[in-house]
């Protein structure tokens, strides 16, 4: 070890046996006070929203696969509207992104976005919609 | 979460995440009262084989089946603990340190020391504003808590802020929470974000902030403590902590103290506009412009002597930005982005007779990358190609759809550095005047 190197080790050696030791003098020596402080949490005030109940069967539904663009996500998708076809009878599935690729992005950015990206893939009158966050 | 206003159109939804993610989604749907019907996937979708994700997709085909035809929805009352003003107290016996401790074990600090609260504090520095404590300057995402005047004078306390800084931190704080500046996507998102303010007018000068050498870096106390009381009151009130909801990958220092600085009005050069009379304010106002960024690339530009050598360069260095735009989110090619022209480079530009008008479309006709070079899994190529008509591999791409998106801002004291900040997707800037 050189003895820059040397210098160097003992003065970190010796800022770590400080930490290690405890607080600094100044803090062990301060006094214990009874604190009346403001919470800075706040409290939450949320709405519940209104969720809609799925359909019972599938059969003669119109499925909608959404993707957000997303990698793979698409991809997850195709396959899980493959799996559906063979195993659900007379349904019809939507891939979002052929039908409305103005609506793929992975991050929408604003509840304005999001609602023109609803109505969009609403209009296509899903009877349900299942939608790939990928990542 | 756009299945949740799918929901809202009478349309029933199922959302697939992984197993890293799932946490942040619930989350997200609970501060808009919702809790939507999930299936989690193990974790990665992304960046694995074709085979990989099919193989993904069948393990968990039967819950997706279950999910889309037995899940039933529950109806919560509304939630609100209590009345947000005003804000409860917590007694406490030790010391300054023994309160660091435990406001951090229990997540109402960022990490570094905080001055305690005390009720005779925020007090003081409640007056340093006309605003009433009980007055609600928005609800925080992603937890949706109440940010009150009071609590926005609370940890102005615990940053160490003077009262006089309040009225500005107030202002940034309304425009973090303006829908367009999209705060709940840059303090939950995977990448490097944060928040940046730059201020205008008579309050720069009025408290202190700095606006020239070093105005963003340390020492300079209104910055420091008003950048820091910024992070505090939206992620304490937000509930924003890593690991989840916030899925930072890496975050970094302006997670602590945001990015903020004045414009330095002093050194604009002669016939240039401050940046918020550009944003439709008058001179005489004072104005936050808040944006949501990722870290600034410094142009560092020691060289040029003439504007047209110091925009060539500036095409070529903000050139690769495109990676971070256009072919994952090209939305962000429709949201400005912020040139933080330090003054010497300015003077260059402007010595020579060119407008900031001269220089941002000289600019925006360098900085482009051919089309050749976009991402082949790009999901935007379609839109892009829409939006810029007929397109060859050696079409040029902008930076931006329109060269007004490159807003210029006067940063920093001497030297040849200039700054670039490129928008978190969806954030717009936001302007709100700072009222006393």
């Amino acid at each position: 070890m050189t003895s820059l190197g040397f210098t160097k080790g003992l003065l970190i050696a010796t800022i770590l046996a400080g930490i290690l030791a405890g607080p600094i003098d100044i803090l062990a020596d301060e006094k214990i006070q009874e604190w009346d402080l403001i919470n800075p949490e706040g409290v939450i005030k949320i709405d519940p929203m209104k969720l809609n109940p799925h359909p019972t069967s599938l059969e003669g539904k119109t499925v909608m696969l959404r993707s957000n663009g997303k990698h793979n996500g698409d991809k997850f998708l195709i396959r899980v509207g493959e799996l559906l076809k063979d195993k659900v009878r007379d349904i019809k599935i939507i891939y979002s992104w052929e039908v409305a690729p103005e609506t793929v992005d992975p991050i929408t950015g604003s509840q304005e976005r999001s609602k023109k990206f609803a109505q969009k893939l609403a209009s296509f009158k899903p009877d349900l919609v299942i939608a790939s966050q990928a990542d | 979460m756009d299945q949740l206003e799918l929901e809202k159109l009478g349309i029933p939804t199922v959302t697939i995440a992984t197993t890293e993610f799932a946490p942040l989604a619930r989350d997200t749907a609970f501060g808009q009262g919702a809790e939507p019907c999930f299936v989690v996937v193990p974790h990665p979708m992304g960046m694995i084989s074709l085979a990989e994700i099919r193989k993904k997709a069948e393990a968990v085909f039967p819950e997706i089946l279950k999910a889309a035809t037995e899940w039933k929805p529950v109806v919560k009352p509304t939630l609100l603990a209590k009345s947000a003003y005003p804000a409860g107290r917590l007694k406490f016996k030790g010391t300054v340190e023994d309160i660091n401790t435990t406001f951090f074990s229990r997540g109402l600090s960022l990490g570094i020391p905080i001055i305690p609260p005390t009720p005779e504090l925020v007090g003081e520095m409640l007056k340093g504003t006309s605003r009433k404590p009980e007055e609600v300057v928005g609800r925080v995402p992603p937890r949706m808590g109440v940010l009150t005047i009071e609590l926005v004078a609370t940890h102005a306390v615990m940053a160490g802020c003077k009262p006089s800084y309040i009225p500005l931190l107030i202002a940034a704080l309304e425009a973090l929470l303006d829908p367009r500046a999209n705060w709940r996507g840059v303090t939950t998102t995977t990448a490097t974000s944060a928040a940046m303010v730059i201020a205008n007018g008579p309050i720069v000068k009025e408290i202190g902030l700095a606006s020239g050498q070093g105005a963003a870096g340390k020492m300079h106390h209104a910055n420091a403590s008003i950048g820091y009381a910024i992070n505090l009151a939206l992620d304490i009130v937000g509930g924003s902590k890593p690991p989840t909801p916030d899925k930072s990958t890496l975050g970094g220092p302006a997670d602590f103290v945001c990015w903020i600085f004045g414009e330095n009005e002093d050194m604009l050069p002669a016939g240039w506009n401050p940046y918020h009379v550009d944003r439709g304010f008058k001179e005489s106002e004072s104005v936050v412009t808040v944006m949501g960024i990722y870290p600034p690339v410094d142009n560092i530009d020691h060289w040029s002597i003439t504007p047209e050598e110091h925009v060539n360069w500036w095409g070529h260095l903000v050139t690769p930005l495109l990676s971070i735009g256009g072919p994952c989110w090209i939305t962000q090619m429709e949201q400005p982005h912020i040139i933080g022209l330090g003054p010497e480079h300015a003077q260059l530009v402007a010595g020579a007779g060119w407008t900031k008008d001269r220089f941002r479309k000289a600019l925006w006709e360098k900085a482009r990358i051919p089309f050749s070079a976009w991402p082949k899994g790009c999901p935007n190529t379609d839109l892009l190609l829409k939006k810029l008509g007929e397109v060859t591999p050696d079409t040029l791409i902008p930076l931006t759809f329109k060269p007004e998106d490159l807003y210029v801002v006067i940063a920093g004291g001497y030297g040849k550095h200039s700054h670039f900040f490129a928008p978190f997707p969806g954030c717009f800037p936001v302007s709100k005047p700072v009222r006393k």
